[in-house]
C-alpha cells in the first residue's frame, strides 16, 4: 500500500513539469545548437533596421519642423528636383546591403557566428531518427524501437532528425526554443534536424506547437519536448517499450487506461461536454442498450440497431474496437466523419482492452483530477 | 488644339460648379446604371468603406477573444476561426484590393488625365456590379454555413472542412477577381489612349504611374487566382483530385497557384498607396517631387519583381531547398525599389513648404509605418531567420504594417486629400489630424507588440495560447480599441463635413495636377474644354487666395501655360 502511494506520489511530481521560459526581449531561450547562430542573424538585421528607421524618422521630423510653412506662405522654389549621384547612392547601398544578408541567411558564417540555412537543413549522417505523424489534432512520435509517444522525448547532445508527415491536412512542427519549423504535408515526407545539448529532465520541457492552421483544435496541438541525457533516454525508451506488457491483466485498465486516454483528450471529454467528438460520459450505457442507446448515427441507425447478437457488432467491445480502428465507419450525430483519425498501428489489442476497461469503470474515475477515486482497482 | 483656351479652364469658372456630377441627374437608377466614372468611384467607395467596417468588427471580436488564454467571449474555437477568416477575406478581397484603384482611382484617374471618362465606361459599371455580386456571395456563404479556412483557402483543409460556406465564398472570390481584371484593363487602355496632348508618360502624375503598374498586375495575375479557385470548387464538389493527396493530388501545388496570384496581389494593394503618397508629399510640401523618374520606374520594377517572389511564402512547405534559395535571393530585390521610394519621399520634404494638413499627417504616418513594415520584411526574406518567424505573429505584424499601416493609411490619406473634390465640402482639419494621430498610436500599440509576440514563438491563427504570451495579447488588444476609436472619429469627421462642412474651393491644398483645375465637386463632364497640361509638380505659379479660400494658378507665372511656350518633351525636369 505504501509502495503504491509512493509510486503515485512520484508520478504526480513527474506529471507537473514546467515549460522553459525566459530568453531576451526578442527571442525565447536558445536551446538547440544553432539557436544562437540564428539569433545572431536576427540581431544583425535588427541593427540594420534600427539604423535605417532612425535615419528616416529623424530626417522626416527635422524636415517637417524646418520647412513647415503656414497657409498662404509663399512657396520656396529652391528644392532640387532630382540629384543623380544621391539617388544612385540610395539605389546602390541597399543593393549592396541585401547581398550579404541573403548570403549570411543562406550559407551562414563561422566567423560572425551565424548559422545558415544550409546548416539548418543538412542533418548529420549519424542523426537519431524519430518519425512525427501529425493529425487533427495530435502528434505521434515514433522511435526506432517502435515506441510511440504523445510528447517528444529526445536524447541530449545528439543530432536528432525528425521525419515529418501528416495524415489529414497541413500541419507544421515548431519548437520555438530550438528555432526549427517545417510543414507536415499529407502525401509527402519532410524532415528537419536539431541538437539540444542541455537536458531538461522529466521536470521541465520546451513547447512544441503546430504552426500551420488546421482547424478547430489547431491551438490545442501543442505538446512538450523533453531532452533527456542518454542514460535517462534509454531508460525511458525501455520503459515505454514494455510498460503495457508489464501491467497485470487485472490492473490493465486501471493503470494503462488513463495514460492512453491522454491521447484522446483533445477531442473527447469525460464530463459530458461535447468536444470535437462525443464525450465518453455514459458511453458504456449507450453501447449496452442503456440510457442514450437510442442515439442516432449519421446514417439514421441507432446504437441498438448496430450492437447486439446477430447485428453488425455482436458485442459492445466489437463496436468500440471498430470505432477506434475505423472511425469513419459509423459516426454519431452530429459529429463529422473526418473528425477522428484511425489509430490502426498505434494502439494494439492490449491498449484497446485497457481503454474499453476504463470505459466500463468511468464512474470510479474523477474527470477533474484525471485520477481514479479509489487507490486500487476493484476485484471482480 | 484650337479648343484650348487659357482663360476658359480657370478655377474661377463658377458656372461649372452649379451643375456637378452629384446633382446632374437624380434618382436611384441614375446612380445604379450610371456610366460616370465619378459616381462609380463613389459607389465603390461606399461599398469598400462598409466592408471595412465589417472587417473591422471581426478584427475587434478576435482581438477581444485573445485577451485571455482559453475562452474569452466564445467557447468554440471554430467561431474564432470563422472570425479571423472573415476578417482576412473581407479586408483583402472586398476592401484593400478594390479600395484605391476602384474607388479613388476610378474617381481621380480620368480627371487627372483631363479626360471625360475612362476608356470603357460600361465595362467600368459592369466591374462595379461584379463587385456587388461577389460581396453578395460572401454574405450567402455566411448564411449557408460560413467558412473557417483562413483567407488563403489552403487545401486539403478547405476541401474537407465541414462548414458549407466554402464554395459560395470562393465563387465570390472568382467574381471579385473579374471585377478587378476589368478595372485593370480599363485603366491600362485609358492611360494609353486618353492622355491629353502634351501629357507624355513622364509628365503623368505619379499616382497614374502607380495605377498603371497596379493595373498590369491585376490583368496578369488575377486570372491565375480564377483558375485556382475554380480547381478548388471542382475538387470540393466533384471530387477530382488536383490538390488533395488522398485523391492523388498535391497540396503544395495549390500553394504555388495561390501565391502566384496573391504575392502580386499584395503589391496590387500597396503600389497604388505608394502612388497616393507620392502625390500627398508633393502637393502638401508644395515642392516638386524628388526624383520623379526613380519613383515611376520603381513602381514598374515592383510590379515586375512581384511575379518572381511568390515562393517565399512557401519556404517551409516542402518546396526544394534550391527553390527556397532562389526565391530568397529574388525577394530581396523588392527591397531596393521600396527603399528608393522611401528615400525619395523623405527628400521631397527637403526645402519644401510643408502644410501640416490631415492628408500630410497620413503621408507622414505612412512613411513611418511603411519603413517599419518594409524593414521587417528583411527578417522574413532571410532564409535562416524565416525558419523561426514563419507562421508566427511576426508575420502577422509585418503584413499588417504593410497592408494596413501602409495600404489602408495611404488610402485614407488619399480619401482626405480628394474628399473636398469628391464631395465639395471641407472637413474639420483639427478633428482629422487628431483622428490620424489616434489611429497611428493605436496601430503601433496593436501591431508592434505582435513583432515580439511572434519572435517569442507564438504561432498565428491560435484561439488559445500559453499564459506567458498573455501580456502581449492584452497590450495588442488595447491598441486595437484605441485604433477603433480613431477610425470612428475619422468617420465622424468626414460624415460631419457632408452636413456642416464649408464649401470646398477647387484647389484647397495647392495641387497642380489637373483634378485641382476643375470645380469641387467636378461637373458631369469634368472639364468644359480640355485643360492645358503643365508640369503637375511645378508649384511656382500657385497663389493663396483668401477670396477663394483656396489656391489659384497665377497664369502669368507659368511658362508652360503661356500660350507661346514650346512644349518640352521631358516635363519632369
Amino acid at each position: 500500500m505504501t509502495v503504491i502511494t509512493l509510486a503515485l506520489g512520484s508520478a504526480l511530481l513527474a506529471a507537473d513539469p514546467t515549460p522553459i521560459l525566459g530568453g531576451d526581449f526578442w527571442m525565447p531561450p536558445p536551446a538547440s545548437t544553432f539557436a544562437e547562430g540564428l539569433d545572431q542573424m536576427f540581431m544583425f538585421i535588427n541593427w540594420l533596421c534600427y539604423f535605417f528607421f532612425a535615419l528616416i524618422a529623424v530626417l522626416m521630423v527635422f524636415f517637417v519642423i524646418k520647412y513647415h510653412a503656414p497657409k498662404g506662405h509663399t512657396f520656396r522654389m529652391d528644392g532640387p528636383h532630382h540629384h543623380m549621384p544621391l539617388e544612385l547612392t540610395w539605389l546602390v547601398i541597399p543593393t549592396l546591403l541585401v547581398v550579404p544578408i541573403f548570403w549570411l541567411g543562406f550559407a551562414g558564417s563561422r566567423t560572425l557566428g551565424v548559422e545558415g540555412y544550409v546548416g539548418l537543413t543538412t542533418p548529420p549522417r549519424n542523426s537519431y531518427e524519430i518519425q512525427a505523424i501529425a493529425q487533427k489534432w495530435s502528434w505521434s512520435f515514433k522511435y526506432p524501437n517502435g515506441v510511440i509517444s504523445d510528447d517528444l522525448y529526445i536524447p541530449a547532445g545528439e543530432p536528432v532528425r525528425m521525419q515529418l508527415r501528416a495524415v489529414d491536412v497541413l500541419h507544421s512542427f515548431y519548437v520555438p526554443n530550438f528555432r526549427v519549423k517545417r510543414d507536415c504535408v499529407p502525401g509527402r515526407y519532410g524532415y528537419l534536424w536539431f541538437q539540444a545539448d542541455e537536458p531538461t529532465g522529466h521536470s521541465r520541457y520546451h513547447h512544441l506547437f503546430c504552426a500551420e492552421y488546421c482547424g478547430n483544435g489547431h491551438s490545442q496541438m501543442n505538446r512538450r519536448v523533453f531532452v533527456l541525457s542518454r542514460t535517462d533516454f534509454d531508460a525511458w525508451l525501455k520503459n515505454e517499450e514494455t510498460w503495457l506488457e508489464k501491467i497485470d491483466d487485472a490492473e490493465l485498465y486501471w493503470k494503462a487506461g488513463p495514460k492512453l486516454f491522454a491521447r484522446c483528450t483533445s477531442c473527447h471529454t469525460l464530463d459530458g461536454v461535447s468536444g470535437v467528438g462525443p464525450s465518453w460520459k455514459g458511453i458504456w450505457d449507450r453501447v449496452n442498450g442503456g440510457a442514450g442507446s437510442d442515439g442516432t448515427f449519421l446514417d439514421g441507425k441507432t446504437y441498438r440497431d448496430l450492437i447486439g447478437p446477430g447485428k453488425e457488432f455482436a458485442t459492445p467491445e466489437d463496436y468500440i474496437r471498430d470505432s477506434i480502428l475505423n472511425p469513419a465507419n459509423h459516426v454519431v450525430k452530429p459529429f463529422s466523419p473526418s473528425g477522428m483519425p484511425t489509430f490502426k498501428g498505434q494502439l494494439d489489442d492490449r491498449g484497446i482492452d485497457a481503454l474499453i476497461g476504463m470505459m466500463k469503470h468511468l464512474d470510479e474515475f474523477d474527470p477533474k483530477t484525471a485520477k481514479w477515486l479509489k487507490a486500487t482497482p476493484e476485484q471482480k | 488644339m484650337t479648343a484650348i483656351n487659357a482663360n476658359n479652364d480657370s478655377v474661377l469658372d463658377h458656372t461649372a460648379s452649379t451643375d456637378n456630377y452629384l446633382t446632374h441627374t437624380r434618382g436611384f437608377l441614375s446612380w445604379a446604371l450610371t456610366l460616370d466614372h465619378k459616381r462609380i468611384g463613389v459607389m465603390y467607395l461606399i461599398g469598400v468603406l462598409t466592408s471595412f467596417l465589417g472587417g473591422g468588427i471581426f478584427a475587434i471580436l478576435l482581438r477581444t477573444e485573445l485577451l485571455t488564454p482559453g475562452p474569452t467571449i466564445t467557447a468554440n474555437p471554430t467561431t474564432y476561426n470563422i472570425w479571423f477568416t472573415l476578417h482576412g477575406a473581407i479586408m483583402v478581397f472586398l476592401v484593400i484590393i478594390p479600395s484605391i484603384p476602384a474607388a479613388l482611382g476610378n474617381f481621380v484617374l480620368p480627371i487627372m488625365l483631363g479626360a471625360k471618362d475612362v476608356a470603357f465606361p460600361r465595362l467600368n459599371l459592369f466591374s462595379f456590379w461584379l463587385w456587388v455580386i461577389g460581396a453578395c456571395c460572401a454574405i450567402v456563404s455566411l448564411l449557408v454555413g460560413q467558412f473557417d479556412t483562413g483567407w488563403t483557402f489552403y487545401v486539403p483543409y478547405s476541401t474537407t472542412t465541414e462548414l458549407g460556406g466554402v464554395v459560395p465564398v470562393v465563387v465570390g472570390v472568382f467574381i471579385l477577381g473579374f471585377s478587378s481584371i476589368f478595372t485593370g484593363m480599363n485603366f491600362v487602355v485609358t492611360i494609353h489612349k486618353l492622355r491629353p496632348p502634351g501629357m507624355t508618360w513622364f509628365r503623368m502624375p505619379l499616382f497614374l504611374w502607380a495605377l498603371y503598374a497596379t493595373a498590369l498586375m491585376q490583368v496578369l495575375a488575377t486570372p491565375v487566382l480564377a483558375i485556382t479557385v475554380l480547381l478548388l470548387i471542382v475538387e470540393r464538389t466533384v471530387g477530382i483530385g488536383i490538390f488533395d493527396p488522398s485523391l492523388g493530388g498535391d497540396p503544395v501545388l495549390f500553394q504555388h497557384f495561390f501565391w502566384f496570384y496573391s504575392h502580386p496581389a499584395v503589391y496590387i494593394m500597396i503600389v497604388p498607396a505608394m502612388g497616393i503618397v507620392s502625390e500627398l508629399f508633393a502637393v502638401h510640401s508644395h515642392r516638386h517631387i524628388f526624383g520623379y523618374r526613380f519613383i515611376a520606374y520603381s513602381s514598374v520594377a515592383i510590379a515586375l519583381f512581384s511575379f518572381l517572389v511568390w515562393g517565399h511564402h512557401m519556404f517551409l512547405s516542402g518546396q526544394s531547398p534550391l527553390l527556397n534559395t532562389l526565391f530568397s535571393a529574388i525577394s530581396f530585390s523588392v527591397a531596393i525599389p521600396s527603399a528608393v521610394k522611401v528615400f525619395n519621399w523623405t527628400a521631397t520634404l527637403y526645402k519644401g513648404s510643408i502644410s501640416l494638413t490631415t492628408p500630410m499627417f497620413y503621408a507622414l504616418a505612412f512613411l513611418i509605418l511603411f519603413t517599419i513594415g518594409g524593414l521587417t520584411g528583411l527578417h522574413l526574406a532571410t532564409l535562416n531567420t524565416d525558419v523561426h518567424l514563419h507562421d508566427t505573429y511576426f508575420v502577422v505584424a509585418h503584413f499588417h504594417y504593410v497592408m494596413m499601416g501602409s495600404a489602408i493609411i495611404g488610402m485614407i490619406g488619399g480619401l482626405h486629400h480628394w474628399w473636398p473634390k469628391m464631395t465639395g465640402r471641407m472637413y474639420s482639419e483639427n478633428l482629422g489630424r487628431i483622428a490620424c494621430v489616434i489611429v497611428f498610436i493605436g496601430f503601433n500599440i496593436t501591431f508592434f507588440t505582435q513583432f515580439m509576440l511572434g519572435s517569442q514563438g507564438m504561432p498565428r491563427r491560435y484561439y488559445d495560447y500559453q499564459p506567458e504570451y498573455q501580456i502581449y495579447h492584452v497590450i495588442s488588444t488595447m491598441g486595437s480599441y484605441v485604433m477603433a476609436v480613431g477610425f470612428m472619429l475619422t468617420a465622424y469627421t468626414l460624415l460631419q463635413s457632408l452636413w456642416s462642412g464649408e464649401r470646398a474651393p477647387a484647389n484647397p491644398w495647392g495641387g497642380r495636377s489637373l483634378e485641382w483645375q476643375c470645380a469641387s465637386p467636378p461637373p458631369h463632364d469634368n472639364f468644359p474644354v480640355q485643360p492645358r497640361v503643365g508640369d503637375c509638380y511645378d508649384f511656382s505659379c500657385l497663389r493663396w487666395s483668401e477670396e477663394e479660400n483656396g489656391y489659384i494658378v497665377d497664369r502669368s507665372m507659368d511658362p508652360e501655360l503661356n500660350a507661346n511656350a514650346p512644349k518640352r518633351a521631358e516635363g519632369a525636369r
